[in-house]
């Protein structure tokens, strides 16, 4: 079993970790010759199924086992994982490969960079002078930028100053077996697809109302309750209809607050991604939609103001979003990544809870 | 007359901030002891393995320095090391006085522009008490009296002619690695091979199943010996130390933008790293962990395993000498016996003492503030929202200056400045409705 590649996009994957670090602890992350599949199935609260083509994280991709299709199953703590992406941030290059250290699996990040603040003129140095023809790396702008700082070395190369990070991340090798019996949720059809709005600003919104939420329902219940009290305190209640408008909105004992966006996009479903193809799209849950009018218009989840907080963390991604509501049963984010023309979607289900 | 007496400016006020901060990492006393050319802070570790002390020199650090040693009634004083004061307060004690300060800097209006202190120790009168005068704008005196403990202090030994290991390095490097470091680490392992030094963090624990996942990241950082401002250092030598203790003190090395230079022998021996700068003479030892092979070719390391009689023989006796040696006034700092038969790979954890680590940061975010700057990427915004944590709710906004919309909690412009505007209510500031409830009430209404 080999796992070895250079990561190309730190940014991405680090800003990926930390949105799914919001969710749950561990990342089932599923790596084959042709994507990368990060899952996180928290035993409460909303799930991710995210993925990815390769290119959009890594390159010189390397990966070997013995399952069909070269797949590793890999199930990875998610705060160590994002807590060494960090580290990682102003690396000049970066890799990650799985290793085994006293029986134990690592994922190995090894970090390179060049940056450290060495502003001081060194003083005990013995220089090497090396011949320019067996240099073994060529005289680059790297090294000129070097010399202009007024390093007293010449024939010193910035690659002999380099500083290795290395984040060894504990990880669990999964068998084919134990993943097999992870399932995607299965949805009805939605009933409105939407474009949800700046998700900073829908965050930034949603948890104003479940602040209020939280603070009204503490003081009336006199404080301090369990936590599943809690939660159907701070109960959302989101909906959307098929022309172009969204509602948010929280309801308490003392307050009832609303936020109205309007103008927003319904995409189009594709023939070609339905079932049945034109009659699919004919027949459709959202098709029929689009006829009914006044409340029957409308499809209405009810999430855990909390937990959809965590969810809005994907707005740091920073892509497109596209809201399928499922009445009273579902709502489904797809997230697509921004200046990524790949295949890759990160899929959130939140479930939604009865009135 | 006062037996001692000092003055600083505001900058050694922060200077003393900062260095109450760093001693509170390693004791929740402060230990303080007068001499004629010095005042010196120090902190004793519960287990006895960590050691710090911040060295105040009377003319550089100090604005006035007045030590009264006829005064001082202390038994100490004795013909070698001079008239002692010395004495014990709690950490946190100091900290609130010195506290706050920092913060005033910024608003001028009460900012501290000189702190008088002095130490009031006769017997006969009923208060012996460390006496702390700000003195502020605008002609505001704060004082504040401390009551201190009168005991003797201890002083850790380090025999410098012994270590021969040494390196230097500034201390925003070492801080730069400290941020790499997982959270819930340990041990720190130094040491160095063919011309690169590194730092490994690391947890020593044997896990199985599922708890594998739960062991922190261990992370190292290799460094080019050149990265260094002195570096001589036996090679393959791994020498073990806190993480936590090596993060307080390069923390605090680091507001003083100094070079950190290190001294060791060899495991299981004390390991000091100092610095100095601005008049502070900053000296920390720690007892360190590790396997110790020696010069020698052959790795012995089962003698050191096996029973801690040779190397606490020859540490004994080396102890002894220093005692004698060097400040036969002072108390040494025993090495914990049990040190000496730690391995380093197999380490018992019930061995070592259990801090607790630094409460993470709060998120700084103005909770209030609905619309943000778009191209921050950061935390503060896509992490999750602590509502349990948070402080304030809903508020009432007497002062009728602020925005009426979002309330008035705010109080640094900055962040009313990011607002958008909302021209409807600004132009017409009567269209709000009046407070008529007195503000307790409110609060009472919505939780607090």
């Amino acid at each position: 079993m080999r796992f070895k590649a250079s990561i190309r996009n730190i940014h991405t994957f680090t800003r990926l970790t930390a949105s799914l670090s919001l969710l749950g602890k561990d990342v089932w992350l599923q790596l084959n010759n042709e994507q990368l599949r990060f899952t996180v199935v928290p035993e409460q609260g909303s799930q991710v199924w995210a993925v990815l083509a390769i290119d959009t994280i890594f390159e010189t991709y390397t990966i070997q086992s013995a399952v069909e299709n070269n797949t590793i199953n890999l199930r990875i703590p998610l705060a160590s994982l994002h807590r060494a992406l960090r580290s990682a941030l102003t690396a000049s290059s970066a890799s990650i490969r799985l290793t085994k250290k006293d029986n134990i699996p690592l994922l190995s990040l090894t970090i390179i960079t060049n940056n450290l603040n060495s502003s001081r003129p060194p003083t005990s140095i013995t220089t090497t002078t090396l011949n320019s023809d067996n240099a073994p790396f060529p005289v680059d702008d790297a090294y000129n930028n070097n010399e202009s700082l007024g390093d007293p070395n010449p024939g010193f190369f910035p690659h002999d100053r380099e500083t290795t990070i290395t984040q060894d991340i504990p990880v669990m090798v999964l068998a084919a077996a134990t993943v097999a019996s992870i399932h995607e949720p299965q949805c009805p059809q939605p009933d409105v697809h939407i474009m949800l709005p700046s998700l900073l600003q829908l965050k930034a919104i949603s948890e104003r109302f479940t602040k209020l939420a939280l603070s009204t329902s503490t003081s009336a219940t006199n404080r301090g309750r369990a936590s599943d009290a809690l939660s159907s305190q701070s109960r959302l209640t989101l909906s959307a209809n098929a022309h172009g408008v969204l509602r948010i909105g929280v309801e308490t004992p003392s307050l009832k607050i609303e936020s109205r966006w309007e103008g927003l996009t319904n995409p189009e479903l594709d023939p070609e991604q339905v079932e049945g193809g034109e009659e699919g799209v004919r027949g459709h849950a959202s098709t029929r939609m689009k006829e009914r009018e006044g409340d029957e218009a409308w499809s209405v989840v009810r999430v855990e103001g909390r937990d959809w907080g965590r969810v809005l963390g994907v707005g740091r991604l920073g892509g497109r979003v596209i809201a399928c509501f499922c009445h009273e049963h579902a709502l489904i984010l797809y997230v697509y990544l921004s200046g990524d023309d790949t295949e890759s979607v990160l899929t959130y289900y939140i479930a939604s809870y009865s009135a | 007359m006062h037996t001692l007496s000092f003055s600083l400016t505001l900058e050694g006020v922060v200077r003393i901030h900062d260095g109450v901060l760093c001693l509170a990492k390693f004791s929740e006393v402060v230990s303080l002891e007068a001499r004629k050319d010095k005042l010196i802070l120090t902190a004793l570790n519960s287990s006895k393995s960590a050691y710090a002390s911040f060295s105040l020199d009377k003319t550089v650090f100090f604005e006035k320095y007045n030590f009264n040693a006829s005064q001082a009634k202390s038994q100490q004083s004795t013909e070698d090391t001079g008239a002692r004061f010395t004495c014990q307060l709690y950490n946190k004690a100091l900290l609130s006085v010195f506290k706050g300060r920092l913060g005033d800097v910024r608003d001028k209006d009460t900012a501290v522009e000189r702190c008088e202190c002095n130490i009031q120790d006769q017997p006969d009168k009923t208060e012996c008490r460390l006496i702390v005068k700000m003195l502020c704008r605008h002609g505001v005196t704060k004082t504040y009296k401390l009551t201190y403990e009168s005991v003797e202090v201890m002083h850790a030994l380090f025999n410098k002619s012994a270590a021969k290991n040494t390196w230097t390095i500034g201390a925003s490097t070492l801080r730069s690695f400290a941020e790499y470091f997982g959270t819930k680490t340990e041990q720190l392992d130094i040491s160095s091979e063919g011309g690169r030094a590194t730092f490994t963090s690391y947890t020593e624990k044997i896990m199985n199943g599922r708890d594998v996942l739960k062991q922190p990241l261990q992370t190292s950082i290799t460094v080019d010996s050149l990265d260094f401002e002195d570096f001589k250092v036996e090679d393959q030598l791994h020498i073990g130390i806190s993480v936590k203790d090596f993060k307080a003190i390069v923390t605090h090395a680091e507001t003083l933008k100094a070079s950190i230079t290190a001294l060791y022998s060899f495991p299981t021996r004390p390991m000091q790293l100092s610095y100095h700068e601005h008049g502070m003479q900053c000296e920390f030892t720690l007892m360190t962990i590790g396997d110790y092979r020696g010069n020698s070719v052959t790795p012995a390391p089962a003698a050191v395993r096996q029973g801690s009689a040779a190397p606490a023989e020859r540490a004994t006796s080396r102890q002894s000498t220093v005692q004698t040696a060097v400040q036969p006034k002072t108390t040494t700092m025993p090495p914990p016996s049990q040190s000496l038969s730690r391995s380093f790979t197999r380490e018992p954890q019930s061995q070592r003492t259990q801090r607790p680590s630094p409460p993470p940061p709060k998120a700084s975010l103005d909770p209030q503030s609905l619309f943000l700057p778009a191209d921050e990427d950061d935390d503060r915004i896509w992490g999750e929202r602590i509502y349990d944590n948070e402080q304030d709710t809903l508020g009432w906004d007497a002062s009728a200056n602020n925005d009426p919309i979002l309330g008035g909690r705010r109080s640094d412009q900055e962040s009313s400045s990011r607002l958008p505007p909302y021209p409807a209510w600004q132009e017409d500031p009567n269209s709000r409705i009046a407070p008529t409830q007195k503000i307790a009430e409110i609060r009472g209404l919505f939780g607090d």
